[in-house]
């Protein structure tokens, strides 16, 4: 029943919506991006991490050309890592592939003791296989934290061995010039991303 | 069983909804100017307005529980106060002992993640459970949970008492 009934509900908000938005309604925002802008802007990490087989991972090499959206979280993470993961996952489902395939999915664990490149590869491969999943020691997390002008991670302990770690809420999206201009925080939802991921792919150098 | 007598209410509740939406879409066209009635999600809106608990002035709406694949996953809800002020003390799970209240305060950009003591329910109001706020954290989970699964939750309140409610796995 959830199915069929997505569809006609899905087809009966679009035959109706078309009526509701003639007229004089407020002008369209379609080119504008829904992202937080950045002042100043990220500069792309030059940092060379392990990824999730272990296999280095030059951040600016590997996702030359391609929108890259860049996370620092922590698989232990139930609330804010976890949804921008299942939001990134069904924006990219929705999107045509040809654009799909031009943007990549980064993650950097800001927990490497407990996030193993087979931790974090598992847990990335509940949303997508193809995010990329990196593993810094600590002095590497380090390094990249403070050239991006970041918060190192705090612990919290919770007890029974159990711990929390402060992370960044956004994810950082740089465009084909290696530059981020904006960043999405927590909420963000797969709509948001399927509006501003096409005018994020038009952002960088041009031709 | 469960899952079967849900079908059943949502066939039976379809048509319904489907009024109620058309219904709701015409009437914002109708409108002047005012589109925020428009339901961008109609489906959710509808189904998390029926309450999964209640207990004195309390309901407990949209309950859900993250699916995980490993240890930790988080509960979101929402408490609607009909009556005087109340408090969530304790949540209990049937998947973990160890469960806690937890909230999120982001400054700068920095999301840290700490336990709380207990969540105040205002009077005639209500107390969301939702990311990058509060949440139920359950922890120490012994095997992951997957969509389809239900979570039977205690939600222990100071005056009210305990409602029991089962929580859908959701991606």
């Amino acid at each position: 029943v959830p199915g069929w009934a997505a569809i006609v509900l899905l087809a009966l908000v679009a035959l109706t919506l078309p009526a509701c938005s003639g007229g004089e309604d407020k002008p369209s925002k379609a080119n504008e991006l829904l992202g937080a802008k950045v002042e100043p802007p990220y500069d792309k990490p030059y940092e060379t991490l392990n990824d999730t087989s272990g296999k280095p991972y030059n951040i600016r090499t590997e996702t030359e050309g391609k929108l890259t959206l860049f996370y620092i979280g922590y698989t232990h993470c139930p609330d804010i890592c976890p949804l921008h993961m299942v939001e990134l996952k069904r924006a990219l489902a929705a999107l045509p592939a040809d654009t799909a395939s031009r943007v990549t999915v980064v993650f950097v664990t800001a927990d490497p003791e407990r996030d193993t490149g087979e931790v974090l590869r598992s847990w990335l491969d509940h949303f997508n296989p193809a995010f990329v999943g990196l593993v810094p020691t600590r002095q590497e997390l380090s390094e990249m934290l403070k050239h991006l002008g970041m918060n190192y991670p705090e612990r919290t302990d919770i007890g029974n061995g159990n711990y929390t770690v402060s992370h960044a809420a956004y994810v950082i999206a740089f465009a084909k010039d290696n530059v981020a201009k904006y960043v999405y925080p927590s909420g963000i939802t797969a709509d948001d991303w399927v509006h501003d991921i096409p005018l994020l792919l038009k952002e960088g150098p041009k031709k | 069983m469960m899952v079967k007598a849900y079908a059943r209410v949502a066939a039976l509740l379809f048509p319904a909804l489907l009024l109620a939406i058309a219904a709701l879409v015409v009437a914002s066209c109708g409108g002047d100017d005012d589109n925020s009635a428009a339901p961008t999600r109609p489906a959710s809106t509808v189904a998390a307005s029926t309450p999964a608990g209640t207990a004195g002035g309390l309901a407990i709406i949209g309950v859900s529980v993250r699916a995980t694949t490993n240890d930790v996953s988080a509960a979101y809800f929402t408490v609607k106060n009909t009556g005087p002020a109340d408090r969530l003390l304790k949540a209990v799970a049937d998947v973990t002992a160890n469960v806690q209240l937890h909230e999120v305060v982001t400054t700068g950009g920095t999301a840290k993640m700490q336990p709380v003591a207990g969540l105040d329910v205002p009077a005639n109001g209500q107390l969301e459970l939702k990311p990058g706020g509060y949440h139920v954290m359950l922890l120490d989970l012994k095997s992951p949970l997957k969509q389809g699964q239900t979570v039977k939750l205690e939600l222990r309140f100071e005056k009210a008492g305990t409602i029991t409610v089962m929580a859908p796995v959701t991606d």
